[in-house]
């Protein structure tokens, strides 16, 4: 896989304009979680409806263009699930919305970040 | 004059291609490439001469103690130290100011005592004097930078006072090059009584270093970073303070007797060498020191100044990119940080990196320096002794690439 896959228009436009940025007044869980290796971070709220599915979530947060598209397309998608459904999303998954089969290990690292955060927040 | 070409050709890894370009290697400031001499060096050892050292009582053991004692020369002569006794192999530059702060800080830094640092220096000369000042109740201050990514050393005298017992500074910036005026600050630090350690991981493998006329009492540097193995570092230590130091590590090789209430220590150097030393790698060390001798540390210099100021030329004139550090031109180790405007350094590198070229993206182990540059990353290209030109416009090339795709 060309790298260049990885930064088509779809991504770069998440990265750029990032889907659910800002900050929740009223939330159930806060976040934050960064990636040691190169500093990115993020820092999210998430509200729960009756039915306990995510009805609203937002982040801040800086970063790659990989860390930022995967946190906007992942939040994008949480949106209606519950925490076991979050629970149950895999690597595999994020890599689907991010339309590519593979990264390095280290691009992983940030394409997972926003994942990772969500798994943590549910656990506490 | 270096001749890059000869050069190339001792790098056997340089020899291949990334991503159907041709190899650029510029992290060179986090890891340099191998010469033949030091594989052929290391292998030589292992097929020829492998024994543990000091304790064997058999050909094998007295060569590869021979070996490893010669290396200690070539260090002691390499860095102008006056004795043998003075130098200390460790794991690395990290290990070495780890050594420092636990065995001469553990000792002479109380409640109240200052220990002074820089806003320049690399993670590894400051996480251990907060461990050992967290431990003692100690302060630590800093040395601050301009935004140029200069010390600001108007008036120094201002930052030493009557509880500063040590100055632990960076001789030569790792993310932007600086080469501090370290003889002008350890003048003034001792004439306030103030024991300085140099950092000089990033300055020992681009410049010739004079432990006795720069002054310092510590000095430390990494094998790797200069053409030799991972694993092997160097400590060097005035001999009147390391008379006085208590052992860091424990164990085997550093003593002279042990019985089951106490025990005495080996004389300087080996007390502070405690267990079974990275044999190797301090003998593949001292090929690497005899190739940088070959090839002359004043040339070296020369290279970094040149390679240096054609790379800040040609990347300063590309639309969208910042460059750090200072403007004018002084004379720097041959490093340029910048960033592209709008983008992330590690999304930069990625890009650079299908074009062949790698390069190091992030904090570089230096967030305090990193944040009053007024950035959390940079992508650092460093450039070394088997760099030419023609590596600095593959990496130009490669950097409008980025600047096409990610804008």
């Amino acid at each position: 896989m060309s790298v260049s896959d990885i930064y088509r228009e779809e991504i770069i436009d998440h990265a750029k304009n990032p889907r659910n940025r800002g900050k929740l007044a009223d939330f159930d869980i806060e976040h934050k979680e960064n990636n040691p290796v190169c500093g990115d971070t993020i820092t999210f709220q998430m509200k729960f409806d009756k039915q306990k599915k995510v009805k609203a979530i937002a982040f801040e947060g800086n970063g790659c263009t990989v860390s930022q598209a995967s946190t906007s397309m992942l939040f994008e998608s949480v949106i209606g699930k519950t925490s076991e459904e979050i629970n149950k999303l895999s690597s595999e998954d994020v890599l689907q919305l991010l339309g590519v089969e593979s990264l390095t290990p280290s691009r992983m690292k940030c394409a997972l970040l926003s994942l990772e955060a969500l798994k943590k927040a549910i656990k506490q | 004059m270096l001749n890059i070409d000869q050069v190339k050709l001792d790098f056997p890894i340089l020899n291949q291609k990334m991503h159907n370009r041709p190899l650029v290697y510029l992290d060179n400031g986090a890891t340099t490439q191998k010469p033949k001499k030091v594989i052929a060096t290391i292998t030589e050892f292992y097929e020829k001469y492998n024994a543990n050292t000091h304790r064997g009582i058999y050909q094998l053991s007295e060569q590869a103690t021979a070996l490893y004692d010669g290396t200690r020369e070539k260090v002691r002569e390499f860095i102008g130290a006056e004795k043998i006794e003075e130098i200390i192999f460790t794991r690395g530059t990290t290990e070495s100011i780890n050594l420092v702060a636990y065995s001469w800080g553990r000792k002479n830094i109380q409640a109240g005592d200052e220990i002074l640092l820089t806003e320049m220096e690399h993670h590894s000369n400051i996480v251990p004097w907060q461990l050992l000042a967290k431990e003692k109740g100690a302060v630590i201050k800093y040395i601050p930078v301009d935004k140029n990514g200069m010390l600001n050393l108007d008036n120094i005298d201002q930052y030493f006072t009557k509880k500063t017992r040590l100055l632990a500074l960076i001789h030569v910036s790792n993310v932007l090059g600086v080469v501090n005026p370290i003889r002008e600050i350890i003048t003034k630090a001792h004439a306030n009584g103030v024991m300085v350690l140099l950092d000089g991981a990033q300055s020992t493998p681009y410049m010739p270093i004079n432990v006795k006329e720069l002054d310092c009492d510590f000095f430390a540097f990494s094998g790797h970073k200069m053409l030799g193995p991972t694993g092997v570092g160097v400590l060097y230590v005035r001999e009147a303070i390391l008379e006085t130091m208590p052992p860091f590590l424990s164990g085997g090789n550093m003593i002279r007797e042990v019985t089951m209430s106490e025990t005495k220590f080996e004389d300087l150097p080996l007390r502070f060498e405690a267990g079974t030393m990275p044999i190797a790698q301090v003998i593949g060390l001292g090929a690497a020191i005899d190739y940088l001798k070959l090839i002359g540390m004043e040339n070296i210099w020369q290279h970094e100044q040149e390679i240096v100021n054609y790379a800040l030329a040609k990347i300063r004139t590309i639309s969208g990119v910042t460059v750090f550090g200072p403007d004018e031109k002084i004379e720097r180790s041959g490093v340029v940080s910048f960033a592209i405007e709008g983008t992330h350094p590690h999304d930069v590198a990625s890009i650079l990196d299908e074009a062949g070229v790698a390069i190091r993206a992030g904090h570089h182990c230096a967030q305090p320096l990193l944040r009053a540059l007024g950035t959390e990353a940079t992508a650092r290209a460093s450039f070394y002794i088997y760099n030419d030109q023609k590596d600095v416009d593959q990496l130009v090339d490669a950097i409008n690439q980025a600047i096409k795709i990610l804008k």
